[in-house]
Order: C-alpha cells, then structure tokens, then sequence
C-alpha cells in the first residue's frame, strides 16, 4: 500500500496544479471561436474546482474514482499495490499520476482517454526510478496536447457528413 | 502537410524508418531514440494525424499478461515514402543535439 501525501504538502502541491488548469483554459479559450470559447472554461472551471476541493489522499480518490472506468479495471498502472513501494517513490509518483488523470479531463474524452491509457501503459513497464521524470515529460506536453486536441475536435465537429470517433 | 521537422521529429522517423514493417510501441521507441515518453506522445499523434503512422492497441488480455495493452506505431506506406524524403532533404541532427536530447529527454 502506498503511504499517502500529508494534507498540508499536497495543498501547496494543488496550488500550481491549478495554476495549470485555469492558464490552459484561458488559453485554449483564446485559440477558439466565439461559440466555442465556453467550453474551455467550462471545462478548466470543473476541474479547478475539483482540484480545489479535493481532501482525500490521491491513491485513494484515483482509486475511487475508477481512472475513467475500464482503464482502471485492469488492476494495472501506478495504483497498482506496493509497485514501487522499496524505492519510496510511491507517494510523489502517485502524486504526479493523480494530475495526470485530471490534466486528461481538460483534452476531449476520446483522445484524453486514449492519452491516459497511453500514459498508464508506458507508465507500468518503466522502471520505477524513472517513472517521476516519464510522468513530468507527459505533463510538460500536456498543455501543447489539449490545444492540438481540441482544435482538431472543433475541426472534426465542424465538418459536415456523418461524425467519426476522433 | 508535412510536419516540422524538428530533431524530435527525424529521430522518431530515423526509429521507425529503421524497419518499416515493425511496429513499436512508446517505451521502445522512447528507448530508441532517448526521449522522454511525454515528448514523444504528441509527434507520434501530429505523425499519426497527417496520416504518416498508423496506431493500434495490443491485443492481450491484461490480466493473463499482467500488464496494460500497448499501443502500436508502424510507417504507413505512404508515410515511410514520405519520411524518407523528408529525412533526406533534411539538416541531420548533429551529436551534440543527440546526446543533449539522450541526457534530458528534450522537449517537443
């Protein structure tokens, strides 16, 4: 079982995970028409909230909140029991993973899905001492991904004839 | 349209030109090419969206392999012609850039 963050270290931590999501929002919002620049900050708002509220510990919300359902289920990835407990990493990297679940909720639900089991994939075969920087890596490209993604939503649902899954 | 061709880019092209018909998966072509798997996600979907590589999930059961399925990346045909004459009209990447982006994981 991993060790859980204390409360107070994971509330200094949620304060640039925030920072994130709003910056994001706002600036996808700009990249959008008019009509579309709702959703961005619908969106960013949802999940800083989310983030703002949040008390439990991250093992336990991640666990709790079944990683979007399916992906979970497969008892793989970093919520997996005593992974890399012998290294003590398990805190900080459960950690960085719980943003990682919700920097996916700000892409569209398709390819955010898609990026996250990606992301646990790659995540549960690296070696343990290594996954701290894999997951920054992931996080650093985050706000590049969630721009491109959602243009190419808005591309895709803009398109005339019969929608295809993006 | 092509994609930029930044360094990132050619050394993820250089890994699947490599050979054609394989298909890898992220770790192996991070490890192949020194990236960080986070840099190397969004080339691999700008690739796979101008229509250059094509993608699949692994077909396992997880539980039986104890491990998440893994995503797949080969060339499409057209898109290792593609490439390869991007690759050569292209700067090569020079050693120290390679050996920065070997150490640091770069950046996309």
């Amino acid at each position: 079982m991993m060790p859980s963050i204390d409360r107070e270290e994971r509330r200094k931590k949620r304060a640039p995970v925030i920072g994130f999501i709003v910056s994001g929002s706002l600036l996808v919002s700009v990249l959008l028409p008019a009509s579309w620049q709702w959703l961005p900050i619908a969106v960013g708002t949802s999940a800083a909230i989310a983030v703002g509220v949040t008390i439990d510990p991250p093992v336990g919300r991640a666990r709790r909140s079944g990683l979007r359902g399916r992906r979970r289920e497969r008892g793989s990835g970093l919520g997996a029991p005593g992974r890399d407990d012998a290294d003590g990493l398990a805190a900080v990297t459960a950690h960085r993973w719980h943003t990682l679940v919700m920097v996916s909720w700000l892409m569209p639900r398709q390819p955010g899905r898609r990026w996250l089991a990606e992301a646990e994939s790659l995540l549960s075969e690296i070696p343990a001492f290594q996954r701290g920087a894999a997951i920054r890596s992931y996080l650093r490209s985050a706000l590049q991904l969630v721009v491109m993604m959602w243009a190419r939503e808005v591309r895709r649902r803009a398109r005339p004839g019969p929608r295809r899954p993006g | 349209m092509a994609p930029r061709l930044t360094v990132q880019v050619q050394l993820i092209l250089q890994a699947l030109l490599r050979d054609p018909a394989k298909e890898m998966y992220g770790l192996e072509l991070s490890e192949e090419t020194g990236l960080q798997p986070g840099t190397a996600y969004p080339i691999l979907l700008r690739l796979e969206h101008e229509g250059w590589v094509s993608s699949r999930w692994e077909d396992i059961d997880p539980r039986a392999e104890k491990r998440p399925a893994r995503r797949y990346y080969r060339l499409t045909a057209g898109g290792a012609v593609q490439a390869s004459a991007a690759l050569s009209g292209a700067r090569r990447p020079k050693g120290t850039a390679l050996r920065r982006l070997a150490e640091g994981g770069g950046t996309a």
